[in-house]
C-alpha cells in the first residue's frame, strides 16, 4: 500500500504538470490580454495612451515576454509559493484567495456534511422501509431536488426567506457584521445566513446521493450474507449498519473524492446569486477578465484538490473493502 | 390407528414440532402458497432430511422456523414449538439479562422456575426481530446456507464474523471470542485456523468458506442446525468432505440437524429420517431405510426412479417425472401431484386432498392408494 501511494503521488505530479500546461494554454487562447482590456478601459475614460505607455503596461504586467517564458516564470514562482499578482485587484493572488478561503471552506464543508448526513439517513431509511409512505415522500423530494436547478432554488428560497421570515438573505453576514471583528453574535449571524446556501447547494447533491444510497443498499440487503447476519441473532440495526451499509457505500466514497475541488471553489452560480463572499465568483470573474495569474492559481488548486480527493477516495475504499487491493 | 401424525413420540425426545404450518408470499403476481400445512416432529439428536424439487417449500420451511422470512411473506396458520432444554439456554449472562426483564412482568417463558425443565416456546408467537427470537436465533437454532460464496460478508474477516456470534450469545470479550472461533475452526477441520481467522472470505475456497459457515453455525452449540443445501454449490470432492465433516460433528456434538437437499444420495448418506415435500406439503415421512426400500407415495417412487444407480443394468433408462411442478399461485384441487402421477385415479385424486395417514409405525404418507382419509 505504501509503495502504491508513492507511485500515485508520482503520477499526480505528472498529471498536475499537464493540467497546468493545458490550463495555461486555454486561458491564453482567447485573443487579447488584460493589458488590452485595460487600455480599452482607459481610452473609454478619455485617456490617450501612447505606444510607449502601452509597452510600459505590458512590461509592468510581464506580458511582453513569449508565452513559454511567462509560463515558466509563473510555474516556477508558483512552486516557491509566489502565485503572482492579480491584475484587476492589484493585490497578490495569494491574498485574494486566502482572504476568502476560510469562509469558503467553512461553507462548503458544512454543506458537504449536511448533504451526506441527510443523504445517508434518507437513503438508508427508504431502502429499509421500501414501498412505505415515507419512502414515497422521500422519493418525491429527491426528484424535486434533482430536477430544480440550484440557482432557481436559491432565488425561490431568497424570496421566501425575505417575505416570510423578513430575513436579509444575501451574503453570509448581516450588514452590521460584515466588517466587525469575530464575536459570538457574528458567528450566530453567520449560522443564520448559512442555512439557505447549504440547503440550496445540498439539495441536488443530497437527492442524488440518497438515490444512490437507496439503490445500493437495496441490492446489498438481498445478499445472502445479510441473511447470515440476521441468522446470527443480531439486531436489525447491526445487520443494516454493520453488515449491509459498509458494502453499499462504495459509490458515495468515489463521489466524495471528486467533490473535493467543489470545497475550494464553492458553487459558483449559487454564490453569485446569493452574493456569497466565496472564492467561486472570483474565479469566474478572473476567467472573464483574463486575470490570468488569479485564474491559473485557481486552476492549479482545483486540480490538486481533485487529485488528492481521488487518492483519498481510493485509500478509503481499500480500507472499507478488503477485496480492493492496489498493488 | 391414529390418523394424525405427530404427537406419538413423547415430548422429551422432540426438540422442534411444526404443526399445520401455512406460509404465504404476497407478490405482484398474486398469493404464492409456499407452505400448505406442513407438520413434523424433529427428534433430539437425529438428522432429518427434507427433500423435494426446487420450489416445493424446503427452504421456506426452515426460514419460517428461524423467523427469517422476507417481509413479503407471512405465516398465516400453524404452530412452531421449540422445546428448549436447559443445556441450550444461551449463556448465563444473556439469560440473566432476560430474566430481569421477566421480573417486570413480561416474557413469562423466561421465568427461572423453568430451569432444569424442558420449556415450550411457540416461535410463531414471537416478534421475528424481537429480543427473544434473536436470543434463540444463532445460539439455539442456527442455519447455514446454500451459497458459501455469498454467505459470508466480504468486508469482515472470518475471525470477526465467527467471533461476532460467540460474543453476542456467550457474552465474552473480543479476545475470548476469537480464541473460541479458532477452536471451532479447528474442529471443522480447517488447517491453520490461527491464520484463517485473519483472512477475508475472498481469500478462501468454496469448501473452506462452507467449513467456516459450519463453524459459525455450530459456534454456540445450537439445539438444531438447519443446513439448507450446504453442499449444492460445491464440487463433488468437496461435497464428500463436507458431508463427512457434518456427520463427524453430529456424532461429536449430538446436534440435531435438519438437512435440506434435493439430492437423495446425500439423504442416504446423512439422514436418519426423511420428509418428502411436494408443493408446500409433506407427502411422505419415514426413516431413511423405508424411503429407499419401501417408498409408498408415487412421487417418492418417481423421484427414486429418476436418479441413476451405480451398477444398475446398463440399458435401463432413467425415468423422468413427466410434467413440471405447477406454479404455486394456482390452487390445485385434490392431490397436488395428480397431474403428474402415474397412479392417478380420476374422480378421486382430483377431487380431494388425501390426509397424512400413518401406514406403519414411523411411516406416514398422503395418498389415496393407502387410505381414503380426506383432509378436512
Amino acid at each position: 500500500m505504501g509503495s502504491y501511494i508513492l507511485r500515485r503521488l508520482g503520477y499526480m505530479a505528472v498529471t498536475l504538470l499537464i493540467v497546468t500546461i493545458l490550463g495555461y494554454i486555454i486561458i491564453e487562447l482567447p485573443p487579447g490580454s488584460y493589458v488590452e482590456s485595460e487600455v480599452e478601459r482607459l481610452r473609454a475614460q478619455g485617456g490617450n495612451l501612447t505606444q510607449g505607455q502601452i509597452d510600459a503596461l505590458y512590461r509592468r504586467y510581464g506580458l511582453d515576454k513569449p508565452e513559454y517564458v511567462r509560463f515558466w516564470l509563473w510555474i516556477s514562482a508558483f512552486v516557491r509559493g509566489d502565485f503572482g499578482q492579480a491584475f484587476a485587484y492589484n493585490l497578490p493572488v495569494s491574498q485574494i484567495i486566502f482572504d476568502r478561503l476560510g469562509l469558503t471552506l467553512a461553507f462548503s464543508l458544512s454543506s458537504l456534511v449536511f448533504s451526506w448526513v441527510v443523504a445517508i439517513a434518507a437513503g438508508v431509511y427508504s431502502a429499509t422501509h421500501r414501498y412505505t409512505l415515507p419512502d414515497y415522500v422521500i422519493a418525491v423530494l429527491q426528484f424535486i431536488g434533482l430536477a430544480v436547478p440550484n440557482f432557481l432554488l436559491a432565488l425561490v428560497l431568497m424570496v421566501f426567506a425575505q417575505n416570510v421570515f423578513h430575513m436579509q438573505v444575501a451574503g453570509l453576514f448581516s450588514s452590521q457584521y460584515v466588517d466587525a471583528p469575530w464575536s459570538i453574535a457574528k458567528v450566530l449571524d453567520l449560522l443564520n445566513h448559512l442555512w439557505i446556501p447549504i440547503i440550496v447547494i445540498g439539495a441536488s447533491n443530497t437527492a442524488w446521493l440518497s438515490r444512490v444510497m437507496r439503490a445500493n443498499l437495496l441490492d446489498v440487503l438481498n445478499m445472502q450474507y445479510v441473511q447470515t447476519a440476521r441468522a446470527k441473532g443480531l439486531t436489525e440495526n447491526v445487520v443494516v449498519w454493520k453488515h449491509a451499509f459498509r458494502n453499499a457505500i462504495h459509490p458515495l466514497i468515489m463521489v466524495l473524492g471528486s467533490s473535493l475541488p467543489g470545497i475550494i471553489s464553492g458553487e459558483t452560480i449559487v454564490a453569485i446569486v446569493l452574493n456569497l463572499p466565496t472564492t467561486g465568483p472570483i474565479y469566474f470573474n478572473a476567467l472573464i477578465q483574463k486575470d490570468m495569474y488569479l485564474a491559473g492559481a485557481f486552476l492549479v488548486f482545483l486540480a490538486i484538490a481533485l487529485l488528492i480527493g481521488n487518492l483519498g477516495a481510493d485509500i478509503l475504499l481499500a480500507w472499507v473493502d478488503p477485496r480492493i487491493r492496489y498493488e | 390407528m391414529s390418523d394424525k401424525p405427530g404427537p406419538k413420540a413423547p415430548e422429551q425426545d422432540i426438540v422442534l414440532r411444526v404443526n399445520d404450518l401455512h406460509t404465504y408470499f404476497y407478490t405482484d403476481l398474486g398469493i404464492s402458497r409456499a407452505l400448505n400445512g406442513v407438520s413434523f416432529d424433529i427428534p433430539v439428536g437425529k438428522v432429518m432430511g427434507v427433500v423435494g424439487e426446487s420450489g416445493c417449500g424446503k427452504s421456506v420451511t426452515a426460514l419460517s422456523i428461524m423467523r427469517l422470512l422476507p417481509k413479503s411473506s407471512k405465516i398465516i396458520k400453524g404452530d412452531i414449538t421449540y422445546f428448549r432444554r436447559p443445556q441450550h439456554n444461551g449463556s448465563a449472562g444473556a439469560s440473566d439479562q432476560i430474566k430481569q426483564k421477566s421480573e417486570n412482568g413480561q416474557q413469562g417463558f423466561w421465568i427461572d422456575e423453568n430451569a432444569g425443565k424442558v420449556q415450550e416456546i411457540r416461535l410463531n408467537d414471537l416478534d421475528p426481530m424481537g429480543p427473544e427470537m434473536r436470543h434463540i436465533r444463532g445460539a439455539e437454532l442456527a442455519m447455514i446456507f446454500q451459497e458459501p460464496m455469498t454467505s459470508l460478508n466480504p468486508v469482515y474477516t472470518i475471525g470477526d464474523q465467527i467471533s461476532e456470534t460467540i460474543m453476542l450469545h456467550q457474552r465474552v470479550n473480543k479476545a475470548e471470542g476469537l480464541r473460541r472461533a479458532i477452536d471451532i475452526l479447528e474442529k471443522v477441520g480447517m488447517s491453520n485456523p490461527k491464520l484463517i481467522v485473519g483472512n477475508y472470505p475472498h481469500q478462501l475456497s468454496g469448501g473452506m468458506r462452507q467449513r467456516a459457515m459450519i463453524a459459525m453455525g455450530l459456534s454456540c452449540h445450537p439445539a438444531v442446525l438447519f443446513a439448507d443445501e450446504p453442499t449444492t454449490a460445491l464440487d463433488v470432492t468437496t461435497e464428500a468432505q463436507i458431508l463427512d465433516l457434518m456427520r463427524d460433528l453430529q456424532a461429536q456434538f449430538g446436534t440435531t440437524i435438519v438437512f435440506i437437499t434435493h439430492n437423495l444420495g446425500v439423504v442416504a448418506q446423512m439422514c436418519d429420517s426423511v420428509s418428502v415435500m411436494y408443493l408446500g406439503r409433506i407427502i411422505e415421512q419415514t426413516s431413511v431405510d423405508e424411503i429407499f426400500y419401501n417408498p409408498k407415495h408415487p412421487y417418492t417412487s418417481a423421484l427414486l426412479n429418476s436418479i441413476p444407480h451405480i451398477g444398475s443394468r446398463s440399458k435401463e433408462r432413467l425415468q423422468p417425472i413427466r410434467g413440471v411442478v405447477p406454479d404455486p399461485y394456482s390452487k390445485i384441487v385434490g392431490c397436488p401431484f395428480h397431474p403428474r402421477c402415474n397412479a392417478f385415479m380420476p374422480g378421486k385424486c382430483d377431487k380431494a386432498m388425501p390426509a397424512q395417514t400413518v401406514i406403519s409405525p414411523g411411516h406416514n404418507v398422503r395418498c389415496f392408494l393407502y387410505s381414503d382419509e380426506v383432509e378436512e
